[in-house]
């Protein structure tokens, strides 16, 4: 042993020493193989991808799963590990949703029903075999047979095959099929279409052929049917230069702030607003279609001041307003959300299609050929009727499939109790949720990435679902369930090749399972305008009454959806991109409330109405209506709130709110240090638009930095970015970004590599700002350094190399964008979350500086592969996971080398500047900046 | 001569001391290098005297970052009918018909695996052949690990070939 | 002071005497004494202990201020230090002869100070384990440390100011260590021998020390000015509001001064009176130091002045609101203390009486160490904690680890000087005998 050896030995022997003893993750010792290889050609390190659809709501978009193959408690198989929409898909084109990228928090949660459980009679669960679990359904259906009981199947919403399947099952097995549940049922706008155009159904708003947009209410970015379809429709509509958008709700959305002007009004207001709108269009002679005297009569008539002072908008807003649409060629109205869901929707929804029809009620607006298929989602009228069916003890079985109705419903409908009053209840679900925990017999739901379907999220439109990885508990396909229950040998996935082998041929059916989807000719439906039933309609509309003080306004989530998406772990960890707030619930008030009650941000307060009261934190909310107090509606429990009995859609109000401060100051994760940008430079300057300052020469100390074939770049377009955080959540799930929790949140210890900033403008207007690490060519991290851990690479990069950093923390305190994210503690994701790691990035330990570096793994591996094909890169061909999902395309990635590239051109634009510039770190990121006709107050 | 004592034993104290540790070292290395692999498979035997190419077993080193370890079944294409009634095959054939995946030792560690980013692919494609990193394999009856797998042979070899020495060639 | 009537060698006799009387019988307060500052220092390193197998997290330490106690303590040790060098080496240079009775528990303070801030860039490492990756040592890794990190002038800043500090104490003491060996018995004696180097006295060593003291004296001259400067240029080389200041070098070497001749008073004050030294550490000793005291506060106040009015005058938007955060945020109370302990209280200085008041100057010593604390403090977390993107701004409150952890390297620095006390005569013998002579 010479020398050399013998120091190197010390050497690692002492190494070892301080990593043994300093629990740096060590590598496993086992290398495992396959016993028998997967029939596809799968490598290690090369990912598969197979094209399915996103469950997480009822949109339905088609999704792409990234599928790896590693090695997970010693044993090697393939791992679904990242989710992305499929690329030219009608509905998402290509992106989803925050929810949608979180999908795998659903697959891999630790609170998967694992086993069939049964009650036993001391009343708590047993774990059972599937046989025991069916042969008690059996059971219980025959007897109620004998008992002449009724059974019920009540599920969430469902299309498709097994749509089919479980009417036949009903049939088979004499059950009765309960119209669905869901919260958001748009029971409004289905009765109103119904009465106009003798259509109880949603139409698909083609947003993107409008000239002019009026969204009275409907959160379309948010919850409203398909928000990924409605804002890639939005981003192409806004590329039309006079394209305006007016946005009138009386709460406070994400979607509103996008509005090119919003307008708020009075809770139950927007009747009167839709009146006024209808006279005035009437007055104008050149409008596509003609009511009919008798409407235009009966429609009750509101003088300009008076409806200013009922709907509380300025009249020259009005004005304004009435002005924009009227000239509008191709004019587009959706009503929704909590301007529909009140006393008073109906009428709004009537309105609305009205207003519609007269203006132009062409089907390339307004396109029921194309109708969401929601016919068969029932309302809360139906839950009371099967609330009187329980109640008079007729109710054998009964089956609750893919729902959470308990926590779902408002308390009064008691439907924990309820429930119970049937002799057998079933409950099918993937998660532990409060209505399966009601049941006797909890059957274990798997995954749709574990399990084969279809599903027809609107019409002419057949979504695939097939499974990317196996079912990893004992657990089945609601399909296959039922099949075995009719005794049917065959199983679901049989059954549905069938089907699909029937209807669309061999060869249709391959090519269906590689895209994911398959859109069929759908029949051309001419709408027919129902005069009789609009005219007494309008001529029956009662006056509104506004006498409700302080309302409390239910809102929908942008995060939870009706609140199915809150058990997703990641989706508490993203802030809620308008109050910045990531854990825990609030209730957001205007200033001046605030100033009234003396309330300062995370002051508790008590809410009462009568029969409700309820306890949370403020936060002070600017643009939100002063007579409006907003909750998320997904964080509190659901209060009574009236039943429309003419449509059956609940009110989201709960009138004569009265507040009470409690004194008490609640810890709460606001992300946001400020929302105050005041001209520091991270919106567009608005003195001398399209100027450089960093255009300008700057002396150099050191050298200038020399890039050869590529200097890595980003566009972020914020005339586009509607906050909407999907790139938010890819970002989380793509770079194993620890979640850190509330504790760490309330320590300032948040980790998320790129985030939604929001701001006030110069005029007040929200602006929502993207900000990840801006791989500055001169960055204040390099050099402060000390062991090159943070460096610029030759592609003009600032490279974070994980395990040469020591953790000085210098980096981050230098960083002037704070984009660093330091590693406090080892966060792991809980088993089995750590299933969705991805094996293209490492996972950071503890005392480590980690940050955004464009998705480095991917732009490595799109460089490996243009090496075997010994070219360059192309432009587009490496897309980060931001940009990939961004529904609007608001982010773009390429070479600034390459002037041909999309980001170089849109560097080039008059809108284009940098975050901070007078710092003259010479990011590689350019925003542009909003045009000025966005800015008006 | 009494005034040299106890510098004596305190040189004696550290030079003992340093010999005990390095001998620790020695052991651990080369425990480390050959471990005891559940079957004792012998590459000599399968590529000098059988003929085996690499990549007959080790099927993506060519197209993937993993070179791959061969499924039992590969084993089994040839191990259905040869040699089983050696005692090691029939462990192989009991792996077998278990359907339990062999759980082989890793021989090749990579000081801090989970930061570093080797691909075989690129190596192989860079016209390396597999014996320059890992030896005469062909000789080796008990596979064991040739080169030390630090950065710096790694960096060396860059250097020499001028393949990229930039950090994010290797770290992500 | 030697009285008039007394003869020299009897005075030198009493005065060996005197100080060698420091060394003997520990008195049972003082091993409590001991005991107490140990104990401190061993949970401080069972704290730290703690931090690296769980995470930096158990700190206080959070996104936007990623530097909190542990830089500003390491700021303060290093400024402890400074007076050592400033004291022993300028002073002699000057020939300011009140120095002889300070210099040696000044340099003793400095070595102990330097030792302490010496740990804390390890302790603030989020992998503590890798500290040696600082260095510039030839590696298999064939990896190099960042020349341009202000972090890397720091560990040789600190390194060669610690290895100066220590040999100019060092060859300071020997003549002292020579005579301690004579009164000293048994394996003392060796240990005294060794370490004295074989001291004669002789007209020969003579000549060579006093030579080597003035070449390492003046070695040590420019250290004073570069050590803190560096350590400023920590902050002042970074772009935060705050800390990217031209001032911050002569401001922090003053601010450095300031403290270290304070904690010189804090140590001394107590010694003296303990080891009955008043004959030889005189009143008008303390009147020219707490004179050395007021005059760098001014320097400090003056600093603050500058600061805020650079802000203003050059109306950087960033730099404004980071003041005006600064004098009126969150941090306020601890930057009007600050205040008062630096610029006001040494005021009272100006007063002749007061600065002749033993105890009145141990209590401002006080003062000053806690308000010069709190200065690195503010200026390091309140820089971080708004400064440019409003989103992310944050504020910071200490845990235990931090509290912990300080006291543990206040712990280490009493424990060292008691010891010193008890080991090494604490007064510059020889010195003394000179200044007697003339």
């Amino acid at each position: 042993m010479d020398r050399r050896d013998f120091l190197k030995i010390l050497g690692i022997t002492s190494g070892t020493m301080m990593v043994s003893s300093c629990g740096v993750d060590k590598a496993s010792e086992k290398i495992i193989p396959y016993v028998i290889p997967p029939d596809e050609d799968v490598y290690p390190g090369n990912p598969l991808f197979l094209n399915t659809t996103c469950t997480e709501c009822p949109a339905n978009c088609g999704m792409q799963v990234e599928i790896n193959e590693k090695v997970y408690h010693d044993v090697r198989s393939l791992y679904p590990t990242k989710l992305e929409g499929i690329e030219g898909h009608p509905l998402n084109e290509g992106t989803l949703c925050m929810r949608g990228q979180a999908g795998l928090f659903r697959l891999y949660s630790p609170d998967r029903i694992q086993r069939t459980m049964m009650r036993h009679d001391q009343g708590n669960f047993r774990v059972a075999t599937w046989k025991e679990a069916l042969t008690r359904i059996e059971e219980g259906l025959n007897r109620a047979k004998q008992d002449g009981k009724k059974n019920a199947y009540f599920s969430g919403r469902t299309t498709g095959s097994l749509s089919e399947l479980i009417d036949r099952f009903c049939r088979n097995k004499d059950i009765e099929r309960l119209p669905e549940f869901e919260v958001f049922s748009y029971a409004n706008i289905k009765r109103a279409n119904e009465m106009v155009f003798r259509r109880p159904q949603i139409p698909k708003y083609h947003i993107e052929k409008a000239d002019f947009l009026l969204t009275i209410g409907a959160d379309i970015f948010e919850t409203h049917i398909s928000p990924v379809s409605h804002s890639w429709r939005f981003a192409r509509a806004r590329k039309n230069e006079n394209f305006s958008w007016y946005h009138v709700e009386p709460n406070l959305s994400l979607t509103g702030v996008q509005a090119t002007r919003r307008l708020s009004l009075r809770p139950r207001s927007e009747m009167v607003l839709l009146t006024f709108l209808l006279q005035t269009v009437l007055e104008q002679n050149e409008r596509k279609n003609n009511p009919g005297i008798t409407i235009v009569r009966s429609l009750p008539n509101y003088p300009l001041d008076e409806v200013s002072s009922l709907t509380g908008i300025s009249e020259t807003d009005l004005r304004s307003l009435a002005t924009s649409f009227g000239n509008a060629k191709k004019p587009l109205v959706i009503a929704g959300g909590v301007s529909t869901a009140h006393q008073l929707g109906l009428e709004v929804a009537v309105l609305t299609s009205l207003l519609q029809w007269i203006m132009a009620m062409t089907d390339e607006l307004v396109d029921f050929s194309q109708a969401e298929s929601y016919e068969s989602i029932g309302t809360f009228k139906d839950v009371e009727s099967l609330n009187e069916q329980l109640d008079q003890n007729t109710m054998g079985v009964l089956f609750i499939s893919r729902m959470d109705p308990v926590s779902m419903l408002p308390a009064v409908f008691k439907f924990s109790r309820q429930i119970k009053k049937a002799q057998l209840t079933v409950g099918l679900s993937d998660h532990m949720n409060d209505t399966v925990r009601e049941c006797d017999v909890i059957l274990p739901l798997s995954h749709s990435l574990e399990s084969w379907g279809d599903s027809q999220p609107c019409r002419g439109l057949t979504n695939v679902i097939q499974p990317a990885i196996d079912p990893q508990y004992d657990t089945r396909s609601e399909g296959d369930i039922l099949l075995q229950l009719l005794n049917n040998e065959s199983t679901y996935k049989n059954f549905l090749f069938e089907k699909w082998n029937k209807n669309y041929g061999d060869a249709g059916t391959k090519e269906m399972l590689k895209t994911g989807y398959r859109s069929d000719p759908v029949p051309k439906v001419m709408v027919s305008f129902n005069t009789l039933a609009v005219s007494s309609f309008v001529r029956h509309m009662e006056k509104p009454n506004f006498n409700y003080g302080v309302v409390l306004c239910l809102s929908p989530s942008i995060r939870s959806y009706d609140g199915r998406s809150r058990d997703l772990k990641l989706m508490q960890e993203i802030p809620d991109p308008l109050s910045t707030i990531s854990y825990g619930g609030w209730i957001s008030i205007s200033p001046l409330t605030a100033e009234y009650f003396r309330l300062k941000d995370r002051d508790e307060v008590e809410l009462t109405a009568q029969e409700f009261s309820l306890k949370l934190p403020v936060k002070v909310q600017k643009h939100l209506s002063d007579n409006v107090v907003m909750v998320q509606r997904d964080l509190i429990p659901v209060p009574l709130t009236a039943v429309d009995h003419r449509s059956g859609e609940a009110s989201w109000y709960v009138p004569n709110i009265s507040l009470q401060k409690t004194g008490v100051v609640l810890p709460v994760p606001i992300l946001s240090g400020s929302m105050e940008e005041n001209h520091r430079g991270i919106l567009p300057p608005d003195d001398d638009h399209g100027h450089r300052h960093d255009d300008e020469e700057h002396p150099r100390w050191y050298p200038e930095h020399e890039h050869k074939d590529y200097r890595w770049g980003m566009a972020i377009d914020l005339e586009s970015c509607i906050g909407c955080n999907a790139c938010t959540a890819a970002c989380y799930v793509e770079n194993n970004i620890p979640l850190v929790g509330l504790k760490e949140h309330l320590n300032g210890r948040e980790m998320s590599w790129i985030r939604i900033q929001p701001y006030y403008d110069a005029n007040d207007n929200f602006e929502f700002v993207p900000m990840m690490c801006q791989q500055c060519d001169n960055a204040p991290c390099e050099p402060v350094c000390p062991v090159y851990a943070s460096y610029h690479n030759p592609e003009g990069l600032n490279v974070q190399v994980y395990n040469r950093c020591v953790g000085t923390r210098y980096c981050s305190n230098n960083c002037p964008y704070k984009v660093r994210r330091f590693n406090w503690f080892d966060h792991r994701l809980v088993e089995p979350l750590d299933k969705m790691y991805n094996p293209a990035i490492s996972v950071r330990g503890r005392g480590i500086m980690e940050k955004c570096t464009f998705c480095i793994q991917r732009i490595r591996a799109a460089k490996d592969h243009a090496k075997d094909e010994n070219r360059l890169v192309q432009d587009g061909e490496i897309i980060p996971a931001c940009a990939q999902t961004c529904p609007t395309e608001a982010i773009t990635f390429g070479n600034m080398k390459d002037t041909e590239s999309r980001v170089y051109q849109l560097a080039q634009s008059e809108r284009a500047y940098h975050a901070l510039e007078e710092l003259g770190t010479e990011p590689a990121v350019n925003y542009l900046g909003k045009r000025g006709n966005n800015h008006e107050a | 001569m009494k005034k040299g004592i106890a510098p004596a034993i305190i040189i004696l104290y550290i030079f003992s001391f340093m010999v005990f540790v390095s001998l620790i070292g020695y052991f651990w290395q080369q425990n480390r290098k050959t471990p005891k692999q559940p079957i004792n498979f012998s590459h000599q035997l399968h590529v000098s005297r059988v003929g085996l190419a690499c990549t007959h077993c080790h099927y993506s080193v060519e197209k993937s970052p993993a070179a791959g370890i061969p499924p039992v079944q590969t084993c089994m294409n040839c191990h259905q009918a040869v040699a089983t009634d050696r005692p090691e095959i029939k462990k192989l054939t009991q792996y077998w018909e278990e359907k339990i995946p062999i759980p082989w030792k890793r021989v090749y560690v990579l000081p801090v695996r989970n930061y570093v980013y080797f691909s075989h692919k690129r190596h192989i494609k860079g016209g390396l052949q597999c014996v320059n990193c890992h030896g005469n394999v062909e000789v080796m009856p008990v596979i064991k690990q040739v080169p030390e797998l630090e950065m710096g042979w790694c960096v060396s070899c860059h250097r020499v070939k001028n393949a990229p020495v930039d950090c994010a060639t290797c770290h992500k | 002071m030697k009285p008039k009537d007394m003869k020299e060698p009897e005075y030198n006799q009493r005065l060996e005497q005197d100080i060698l009387q420091a060394l003997k019988n520990p008195s049972p307060f003082y091993w409590v004494a001991v005991f107490t500052c140990a104990s401190f220092f061993a949970i401080g390193l069972l704290t730290w202990l703690y931090q690296m197998l769980k995470g930096m997290g158990v700190a206080g330490i959070n996104n936007p201020v990623g530097w909190g106690v542990y830089i500003t303590d390491f700021v303060f040790w290093v400024g402890i230090a400074h007076s050592g060098t400033l004291i022993s080496a300028v002073l002699f240079l000057f020939r300011a002869k009140f120095r002889n009775v300070f210099n040696r528990s000044a340099e003793a303070m400095t070595v102990f100070a330097v030792m302490t801030a010496g740990l804390y860039p390890l302790i603030h490492l989020g992998r503590s384990w890798f500290f040696y990756w600082l260095f510039p040592y030839p590696n298999q890794r064939q990896l190099w440390v960042n020349f341009q990190s202000p972090l890397i002038w720091d560990v040789f800043a600190v390194s060669t100011y610690f290895t100066i500090s220590a040999i100019f104490w060092y060859v300071g003491m020997v003549p002292d260590v020579a005579i301690v060996r004579r009164y000293a018995s048994g394996i003392g004696k060796k240990i005294y021998s060794i370490l004295s180097l074989g001291w004669s006295g002789s007209k020969r060593q003579w000549r060579h020390y006093t030579r080597l003291y003035i070449f390492l004296a003046a070695f040590a001259t420019p250290l004073v000015i570069s050590v803190h400067s560096v350590v400023s240029w920590d902050f002042a080389m970074s772009i935060i509001p705050g800390w990217h200041t031209t001032i911050f070098a002569p401001y922090f070497v003053a601010g450095a001064i300031f403290s270290g001749t304070a904690m010189v008073l804090t140590l001394v004050i107590p010694m003296m009176k303990i080891f009955r030294l008043e004959r030889y550490i005189t009143v008008d000793h303390f009147d020219k130091i707490a004179k050395v005291l007021l005059f760098t506060s001014l320097i400090v106040t003056y600093s603050y002045l500058v600061e805020f009015s650079l802000a203003f005058y050059g109306g950087h938007k960033f730099e404004e609101s980071h003041f005006l955060y600064r004098l009126l945020g969150d941090y306020r109370y601890l930057y009007w203390t600050m205040l008062f302990c630096n610029s006001l209280f040494p005021l009272t200085l100006f007063i002749r009486r007061l600065r002749r008041s033993i105890a009145f100057l141990f209590i401002m010593s006080l003062f000053v160490n806690v308000g010069m604390w709190l200065e690195r403090f503010v200026i390091i977390v309140s820089a971080l904690a708004k400064d440019f993107d409003p989103y992310n701004w944050g504020i910071y409150i200490p845990r235990w680890p931090e509290v912990a952890i300080t006291l543990g390297s206040f712990g280490m620095f009493f424990m060292f000087f008691l010891i010193f006390t008890k080991v090494l005569p604490v007064l510059a013998i020889t010195e003394i005998k000179e200044e007697a002579v003339e």
